[in-house]
């Protein structure tokens, strides 16, 4: 017990060095510099003796923390650790959410308790958003059931105080930093690090410009009414909650007010004098770390309405378009005080990242440039464009392999356009045609208002870094459902892109039916005793295969199908592994998708899926995981997956959370993950589904499936169980690998990977068994037949 | 001529049955310890070698499913 003690503690200690982007490893040292000291040593000394844990971890501090007199009105618990927990099912829960999304991290978000954890990047969002210290600890007091420990209000202040006070701009395509606070300009100054990056070493005071007074921003037609309606619920809410408790504290709803406007500088801040001095561009990511170690992060700000020197694109969402409410208050984050703040906002898919996106454009009203991850997405983009929004199509130009729009060249050049590409164009380095190399030159001659990134969580840093030095862009926002990867490199995003802006609750969005009523289950499928042996005598890749290719899952796949065929629903089942992809595929006579399948019979296989009826089910490998928009599936079945990713379950599951047309209280979308029961992906399924757990989702595990005897399903003899045993065993190892995706590089160029195998299996005839292959013939459907004779 | 034997049935689902026969023909326990296989679910194994199985079997589940030992 006193090792897990430490071990829990031990994890709040280097809490940081989690956070610290490991590629800066080498900077570990200074990069704990910037850990506020207070808040972990606190910990240790006061609490260490008296917090008793027990068995499961669960921490004891009845004695630590006294309640307060009205505690049953009051919906937080906040632990000394950090953590926070939050009553969902107190009146004043709404009041305590917002505020807990802008200060902190969720955790864990389940039906009746959330938890959430303060962390340095948390509350450096939370100032980036306009909260002061004052009002982030006054609030926490405020919402607390018992007195704020010590540690925790420490910890708040060394994290805010120096927040917020310097500022990244990017003015005339140079960069500045800029502050008001005089003595804080000095220390940056002073600095020898941030010295070597200054391009004109005297500080000068900016030219006061006469600020004009700051309109709000208005999203979107229609939103006025919604805002009402937003503050009716609110008000309404916050009278029936009163009314059935009278017991919703005034304090907190009077803070609640002030916390939910928008916030505007103090006025005797603005009144000091503006500091600026400019750095070199290629510095900045130097800048920026160095002003992180030394507590004064920068902040990236735009201020697009009184940019006078980028033209405005002239577009504006159509009339009909409507924001959800989660949407709105998303990018009311983002425009808090008349001005684009970077940072990253998580929705979960399906619901309606594309329209964030595309608002934030017309809002920003400037050049900007989109980036997405595949082709296919970028298709999308553009058509997601059209549809909300007054766009022409000379302004969309899109920079694909696939589909060059000509960059615009002679009086069209200066003009804004909205830019949409993939991150792999942007990136690439090697040599590009002629036409690409001038589309490129206009990216990089471009000042963008706006940088868009889609799907962020997935680019690697490196490839990102690129990106950021080749593009220059004012303000940056982020897109993704799921802030999380298995290496920890996730964190690099507050560096890169900023803070995390909003995060919606999944749960909230599905009771609000604004994403699809999802039921998740994991049917456990034995092992048949044949395969199951040689699961045993294998190695790991071939282990892999032989669960996957589990006759028995192979049934309950089958009859999984036939029974939601028959509901009329639309299936995709996902598998990771191309050899079992095709085996199920054609064994059950339905269209597959994969990374060599050619970008026209992709299109064609989605369209016929979309608007054929007959076509129900595809089997797609894991190209389809993110940006395959495919409204019309409600099933999924997983029958392979990579490894442990909690990342692919979330995004997988995302395929299906658009919300479907018949909105009842019943689950209209089913979400099936097949594992092989005593192997390897039992431990996988796990891990995998952790992230959607801590969302709130519960699966349900199916032991058995119902009237399975009664379907007439494959595999069912003995023999064919072995013969298809036999051809799994008959497959080369290259064939029981998962399936590499081939970066899409630009210029059409295709990577050229080099095998190792041995002739036989090059010419096909590695592990050629005679019976098994008359035998196959002989069942051929005979579609196939006519090919081979 | 009669051979008498004490031993243990095991009933087992198709899937274990055969991980018991993994571990006999691998002799991971030191020696073979199955007597008969009677049917898909059904072993007839030798009566001193259940403890030992029985720690083998757990530690075997445990690799299994890592995770859920952990918490």
């Amino acid at each position: 017990m006193a090792t897990k003690e430490r071990k829990r503690r031990g994890k709040w200690d280097t809490y940081k060095a989690e956070e610290a982007p490991s590629l800066y490893s080498g900077n570990a040292d200074k990069e704990t510099s910037s850990v506020p000291k207070a808040a972990s040593h606190n910990l240790n000394g006061e609490n260490a003796s008296s917090v008793m844990t027990d068995e499961f971890g669960a921490k004891d501090y009845r004695k630590d923390m006294p309640l307060k007199g009205d505690f049953t009105a009051r919906p937080l618990w906040v632990a000394p650790d950090g953590h926070i927990f939050l009553e969902s099912f107190s009146p004043v829960y709404k009041h305590a959410r917002d505020f807990l999304i802008a200060i902190s991290e969720p955790v864990c978000r389940p039906q009746h308790i959330h938890e959430y954890q303060l962390t340095a990047y948390s509350l450096y969002a939370a100032v980036s958003v306009g909260l002061q210290t004052k009002d982030i600890i006054e609030y926490l007091e405020r919402l607390s059931k018992s007195q704020l420990p010590k540690g925790v209000i420490t910890f708040v202040q060394m994290c805010t105080v120096s927040y917020g006070k310097v500022k990244l701009v990017l003015k005339h395509n140079r960069y500045f930093v800029e502050s008001r606070h005089s003595d804080v300009m000095q220390k940056l100054l002073k600095d020898s690090v941030i010295q070597s990056c200054i391009l004109d070493d005297r500080v000068q005071p900016a030219q006061q410009t006469e600020l004009p007074a700051q309109e709000k921003i208005k999203f979107s037609h229609g939103n006025e009414n919604e805002k009402g309606v937003e503050k009716d619920g609110a008000a309404a809410d916050g009278t029936a909650a009163a009314a059935t408790d009278g017991k919703v504290p005034a304090d907190i709803d009077e803070f609640y007010g002030k916390i939910d406007g928008d916030d505007e500088e103090d006025a005797e801040i603005r009144n000091l004098q503006l500091l600026t001095f400019e750095i070199k561009q290629e510095t900045i990511e130097t800048v920026q770390k160095r002003c992180i170690e030394l507590e004064y992060p920068l902040l990236a700000e735009y201020d697009f309405r009184n940019d006078t020197l980028n033209p405005n694109l002239g577009i504006d969402l159509k009339p009909s378009t409507t924001l959800r409410p989660y949407q709105e208050k998303s990018l009311r984050k983002m425009f808090g005080n008349s001005r684009a703040r970077s940072g990253v906002i998580v929705l979960p898919c399906g619901a309606g990242k594309t329209l964030v996106g595309v608002t934030a454009v017309t809002t920003v009203n400037k050049r900007c440039l989109v980036l997405a991850n595949s082709n296919v997405s970028v298709e999308q983009w553009r058509a997601q464009f059209k549809l909300w929004s007054t766009i022409q199509d000379k302004q969309l130009v899109r920079f694909t392999r696939e589909a060059k729009d000509p960059a615009p060249s002679g009086a069209d050049a200066t003009k804004p356009v909205v830019c949409i590409s993939t991150y792999s164009m942007v990136a690439y380095s090697g040599r590009r045609t002629l036409q690409a190399e001038e589309a490129m030159k206009f990216i990089e001659k471009q000042e963008w208002g706006l940088l868009l990134l889609d799907e962020v969580h997935t680019i690697p840093a490196k490839m990102f870094r690129r990106v950021l030095t080749i593009v220059q862009a004012h303000c940056k926002l982020g897109l993704t459902a799921t802030l999380v990867r298995e290496d920890d490199k996730i964190t690099d995003l507050n560096f890169l892109i900023g803070p995390k802006i909003y995060e919606a609750n999944w749960m909230e969005l599905q009771k609000a039916g604004h994403i699809a009523k999802v039921q998740c289950a994991e049917v456990w499928c034995p092992m048949t005793s044949a395969f199951y042996s040689y699961y045993l005598r294998s190695q790991i890749a071939r282990k892999l295969l032989l669960a996957v290719m589990n006759p028995n899952k192979f049934r309950i796949c089958q009859f999984l199908i036939k029974f939601h065929e028959r509901r009329n629903d639309k299936i995709i089942v996902f598998s990771d592994n191309v050899f079992a992809l095709k085996r199920y595929a054609i064994e059950m006579q339905k269209p597959f998708l994969y990374g060599e399948t050619s970008q026209n019979e992709r299109m064609k296989i989605l369209q016929n899926f979309q608007y054929n009826p007959r076509v129900n089910t595809i089997f797609v490998s894991k190209v389809a995981d993110t940006s395959f928009d495919l409204p019309e599936a409600n099933v999924l079945i997983q029958i392979s997956a990579h490894g442990g990713s909690r990342r692919q379950e979330a995004q997988r599951l995302g395929r299906i959370l658009r919300a479907k047309k018949h909105s009842t209280d019943q689950f209209n979308a089913f979400f099936y993950s097949l594992v092989s029961q005593d192997t390897v992906e039992m431990g996988y399924s796990r891990k995998r589904q952790r992230f959607l757990v801590n969302q709130g989702y519960a699966y349900k595990v199916v032991n058995n499936l119902p009237g399975m005897e009664l379907e007439d399903l494959k595999l069912a003899s003995k023999e064919s169980q072995l013969q298809l045993l036999q051809q799994v065993l008959a497959t080369s190892d290259a064939d029981a690998e998962e399936e590499d995706v081939k970066e899409e590089l630009a210029d059409g160029t295709i990577r050229i990977s080099r095998r190792e195998a041995t002739m036989a299996s090059m010419s096909g005839g590695q592990g050629a068994q005679y019976h098994s292959k008359a035998k196959a013939i002989a069942e051929r459907h005979p579609l196939f037949k006519r090919f081979r004779q | 001529m009669v051979n008498v034997k004490k031993g243990v049935l095991v009933t087992s689902d198709p899937a274990f049955r055969q991980l018991l026969i993994h571990l006999d023909d691998s002799r991971q326990l030191g020696s073979k310890f199955i007597v008969r296989e009677l049917d898909d679910t059904h072993l007839f194994i030798e009566k001193e070698i259940v403890p030992m199985l029985e720690n083998k079997v757990e530690q075997i589940m445990e690799n299994m499913n890592p995770e859920a030992v952990d918490k």
